[in-house]
């Protein structure tokens, strides 16, 4: 058996946890190589017009899999009330059983309806053959593996705030930040402006969410909370918040333009879709760190 | 002998350069059409500075910006290249020191920069599309059949412009052709573009930007008495055009260049340089990067376009 894993979306938030949940069953699995001009094209052929761009390139990763048996797609809904995920990313469960012959490998994180990762894990015994102490042992093994990795990361990302030279806080969704045609052209060419590059999402999560709330009590959205938390916890040692997000995401919109309004921080905007010209990204970066630099001056 | 600085701005449409001494007097300058050459159009101007330039100066720097900068900063091995965000802002502070909003409309960027105390605080640029820009105008231009030269001077003569979608080129074609059908003047028409832009402009660029004077405008469509006016009227601020608006770009360069200043001597012989560009389409991945190689008296100097990073 061999299960198809999407380099996409949800992988930057539990590929780590599959990996080993799966090494630890033995179990084969084959990860989809990082974003490239074929997978964007697969994935643009299979997606509708309103679909983000970050969609369009997890519906090509999708597609890259078809020799798979099972291809990992989850349903992940909510972290209890108030603690919502993407409405569209819910639908992918459905989309590709409807659109791809494969067996689709899932479970449902829906703690509003008391469905937690654990639960859908051990439901996943019946397609992966295997016992549920067995699934037990090796969740929970992977869980504990995966927690120092993420702890060794937040550690290090952390760090960099304290260094010196220029510190810019990327805020975006992992599975834009580290996506090969998304924030990887843009976090090099920072790099090579010799700017330190924060990433929003290695903060801790919970510390995050609660910081939040200095800025808005009122949002529901998971992910775009975590973000404005990391944004409060490093407010004193960043020089500015650059904003990376996917035309057209409606969460990151209203956030983003949140965040500029209510706080008085450089912010530099950036919308990408598989349109964009880097030449006009390129031009942004390089002012808005030359202007970051002539205040520092 | 006395040391002078020369910046370049390679846009889409013009190609502009000037020579500054050590105070940022202009030695030398000249503007001409790029016509999607850029490097026959730098060949061109350098030869036109040379021609410029009095004897007793030693050439000490070459900035460039605009967006073949990367490109001609190879060609003329230049101190400093950089954006023309930066480079706008270093040129115009030079000459107005005080200014708080630069609004620039060129061929087919336009950008607004906020300054304050003499440096940059906010930006922005439009990123999807060209309209209210310098080719929508000249493209305009053309189907009403009117020198773009002339078109500020008709602007002026009308007293009711006519309302025109300029959010889009297309759209703005068949609004033109249904006002004329309808039998607006000329002038009328050609004045509602120019408003059309003006409001575009602030609708889409300065949206939550505080637009504090002094304003200078500048870019290629400041040459345009319409558009100038409607600025002001809108805005209800005066507008300081400067005749040498359009090189401000280079003059920035030109500036940094003189910041950077070293040791070493630039020369202005770039007219029997050989410097070729060969473009290719990678087949080693599925990514179909193409590659642009740039030759330098046959000799590979850089390329990119690659998304690995390979020559």
């Amino acid at each position: 058996m061999k299960i198809g894993i999407p380099r996409s979306l949800y992988f930057y938030y539990y590929g780590d946890l599959w990996l080993r949940f799966f090494d630890n069953l033995n179990i084969e699995t084959k990860v989809t190589p990082p974003t490239n001009q074929e997978i964007l094209d697969l994935g643009n052929k299979l997606a509708q017009d309103e679909m983000c761009l970050s969609m369009k390139i997890y519906l090509g990763h999708i597609a890259y899999l078809k020799d798979c048996d099972y291809i990992l797609i989850p349903r992940i809904d909510n972290f209890g009330s108030n603690n919502q995920t993407c409405t569209n990313f819910l639908s992918t469960y459905d989309i590709a059983s409807n659109i791809f012959p494969n067996k689709i490998l899932n479970y449902n994180i829906d703690l509003e309806k008391k469905q937690s990762e654990y639960k859908g894990f051990l439901k996943l015994k019946k397609d992966l053959n295997k016992s549920k102490k067995e699934i037990k042992k090796a969740y929970l093994k992977a869980k504990e593996q995966v927690a120092i990795t993420k702890k060794q990361k937040i550690k290090e990302n952390i760090k960099k705030l304290n260094k010196d030279g220029l510190k810019i806080l990327l805020v975006s969704h992992p599975y834009n930040s580290y996506d090969e045609m998304i924030g990887k052209p843009i976090i090099e060419s920072l790099e090579k402006l010799n700017v330190q590059v924060i990433y929003s999402d290695l903060f801790d999560e919970e510390k995050a969410r609660i910081e939040s709330k200095k800025l808005s009590k009122e949002l529901y959205f998971k992910y775009n909370k975590e973000n404005i938390g990391s944004i409060m916890l490093s407010l004193k040692k960043i020089d500015g918040v650059i904003f990376l997000s996917s035309f057209p995401c409606g969460p990151d919109s209203l956030v983003n333009e949140l965040v500029i309004r209510k706080l008085n921080l450089p912010t530099l905007n950036l919308i990408v879709d598989d349109l964009s010209s880097d030449s006009g990204i390129q031009t942004r970066i390089e002012s808005f760190v030359d202007i970051l630099e002539a205040k520092n001056e | 002998m006395k040391k002078c600085y020369l910046g370049i701005d390679i846009g889409s449409i013009s190609t502009k350069g000037v020579i500054i001494d050590y105070n940022n007097n202009i030695l030398a300058k000249d503007y001409l059409e790029t016509n999607g050459e850029p490097i026959q159009a730098v060949k061109k101007l350098i030869k036109s500075l040379k021609e410029q330039l009095p004897d007793d100066y030693v050439l000490k720097g070459i900035g460039t910006t605009g967006s073949a900068r990367k490109l001609i900063g190879l060609m003329v091995d230049a101190s400093i290249v950089k954006n023309e965000i930066t480079a706008h802002a270093i040129g115009t502070l030079a000459i107005h020191p005080d200014v708080k909003t630069i609004l620039e409309i060129g061929g087919q960027d336009s950008k607004i920069i906020i300054l304050r105390n003499g440096i940059i605080v906010d930006y922005s640029m439009n990123t999807l599309c060209a309209a209210g820009t310098g080719a929508f105008l000249s493209s305009q231009a053309k189907r009403l059949s009117i020198p773009i030269e002339e078109f500020g001077n008709m602007a002026l003569k009308s007293k009711t412009p006519v309302k025109i979608a300029a959010r889009c080129t297309v759209f703005a074609e068949s609004d033109l052709i249904h006002k004329a059908g309808l039998g607006y003047s000329k002038e009328d028409i050609i004045a509602g573009l120019c408003k059309s832009i003006v409001l575009n402009y602030l609708n889409n660029l300065g949206k939550g930007k505080k637009i504090e004077g002094p304003i200078v405008f500048q870019g290629g469509v400041s040459k345009n008495k319409g558009v100038v006016k409607y600025f002001k009227e809108v805005l209800k601020m005066p507008i300081i055009v400067d005749p040498n608006g359009h090189l401000m770009g280079a003059m920035g360069m030109a500036i940094l260049a003189k910041q950077k200043e070293t040791d070493k001597v630039y020369n202005l012989n770039f007219h029997d340089i050989s410097f070729v560009t060969k473009g290719e389409e990678c087949n080693r991945c599925s990514n179909h990067c193409e590659i642009l190689r740039i030759y330098k008296d046959d000799e590979l100097v850089d390329a990119w376009g690659s998304k690995c990073h390979r020559v």
